[in-house]
């Protein structure tokens, strides 16, 4: 009997952490955020950042759309003009990918990186493109075939699956890892309730969760617990405030505007 | 110890209006509070000595000239995006490419009856 309690008990908490549905965010949401670089507390606004959903109808399902996308404010273009796009393709409920597509422009650096996922096989068919003036096309093209461990996503959609994960029944200190995919390498990134903190936005004083990101064995971010999100402590989890620290100073996302909302 | 506080200003007075000029302009209010600072000791110095003052009043000429264009720039810049035509035109052709490969990916397990779309 006291088998098939636990037996049971440990079915439903298995069941529990599968079937979390997606109640953060829906199609038709629009964020709007400024990044800026902080010297001695000098913030110089340097680029837009915006993350939209919306639903895409495929011949035989719906998916949602993640696009996230980075534009340098007018007077940086002339010195560094920066057009990133970066989106990827979800189940609306697991916020699994399915393709990932990355086209970035910065400063005249071109790059194109697409993914699509086969969960069958457990790979990943990776598509690489750089401008090159020693082909026909203009264009370098690399194509792979990656294996990866089941539960790797892409950038775009592990920042939305943390949104979807049931953050308040976390205690403080308690840390999830996820697997990124990023230039065709597998990353962990772990990520760490600090607490609770009532910030000042500009979409009103919100209590968060404030989350630490670190990136495991990489040097892509700087000194530990010094990379934080700060995630709305309500059912929508928006973010409203990032911190990363690097070489000098500090960068900062800050939210400017929120609409379409699911909650 | 005249001399170098006169370089360290003339060096933060250069380094103010290159910022000033620069899309960085509000960090040039930090080399020119430097330059101010260095250039007044050497200018007390230079007086007390009796000694000339000249390449001073250079330094504060061109802190002069930083703390004006990069004031001038924060009250009147305003922050908007520049020509996104292209990054949209790009957009358009990877959602069209996106469509075409999404329709041969195995999508299993999808429920979409009670998807709240808009």
């Amino acid at each position: 009997m006291k088998h098939l309690l636990t037996t049971f008990t440990a079915f439903l908490i298995i069941c529990s952490s599968f079937s979390q549905n997606n109640n953060a965010f829906k199609a038709g949401e629009k964020l709007t955020f400024s990044a800026s670089y902080n010297m001695s507390g000098i913030l110089t606004d340097i680029a837009e950042v915006k993350m939209e959903t919306s639903a895409v109808n495929t011949s035989g399902t719906t998916l949602y759309r993640l696009k996230c996308s980075a534009t340098t404010y007018s007077n940086f273009d002339s010195f560094f003009k920066i057009r990133d796009l970066y989106e990827s393709y979800v189940n609306p409920k697991t916020v699994a990918p399915y393709l990932y597509q990355r086209d970035i422009s910065e400063g005249g650096y071109y790059k194109f990186v697409k993914y699509k996922y086969s969960y069958k096989t457990n790979t990943v068919s990776s598509l690489i493109r750089k401008k090159s003036k020693n082909f026909a096309s203009g264009f370098w093209d690399r194509n792979n075939t990656i294996k990866i461990n089941p539960g790797t996503r892409d950038i775009v959609s592990t920042l939305y699956k943390l949104r979807t994960l049931d953050i308040h029944k976390a205690p403080v200190g308690a840390s999830d890892t996820f697997t990124v995919l990023f230039d065709n390498k597998e990353v962990k990134c772990s990520f760490k309730l600090l607490g609770k903190e009532t910030i000042n936005t500009a979409i009103g004083k919100k209590e968060c969760y404030k989350i630490a990101i670190n990136v495991v064995n990489e040097n892509v971010l700087k000194g530990s617990n010094a990379n934080i999100i700060w995630l709305t402590a309500d059912e929508n989890k928006i973010p409203v405030y990032a911190k990363f620290k690097i070489a000098v100073g500090s960068g900062e996302l800050k939210i400017k505007s929120a609409t379409g909302l699911k909650n | 110890m005249k001399k170098v506080t006169l370089v360290l200003s003339l060096i933060c007075a250069i380094l103010a209006i290159i910022l000033a000029i620069l899309p960085l302009f509000k960090l040039a209010f930090i080399p020119t509070v430097l330059a101010l600072v260095f250039g007044l000791i050497s200018f007390i110095k230079s007086k007390k000595d009796n000694q000339s003052t000249h390449v001073v009043q250079v330094s504060f000429l061109l802190v002069i000239i930083a703390l004006g264009l990069s004031t001038y720039k924060t009250v009147f810049t305003v922050q908007e995006v520049g020509n996104t035509e292209e990054l949209e035109q790009r957009e358009k052709e990877n959602e069209e490419k996106a469509l075409e490969e999404l329709e041969d990916i195995e999508i299993d397990d999808i429920e979409i009856e009670d998807l709240d779309l808009e």
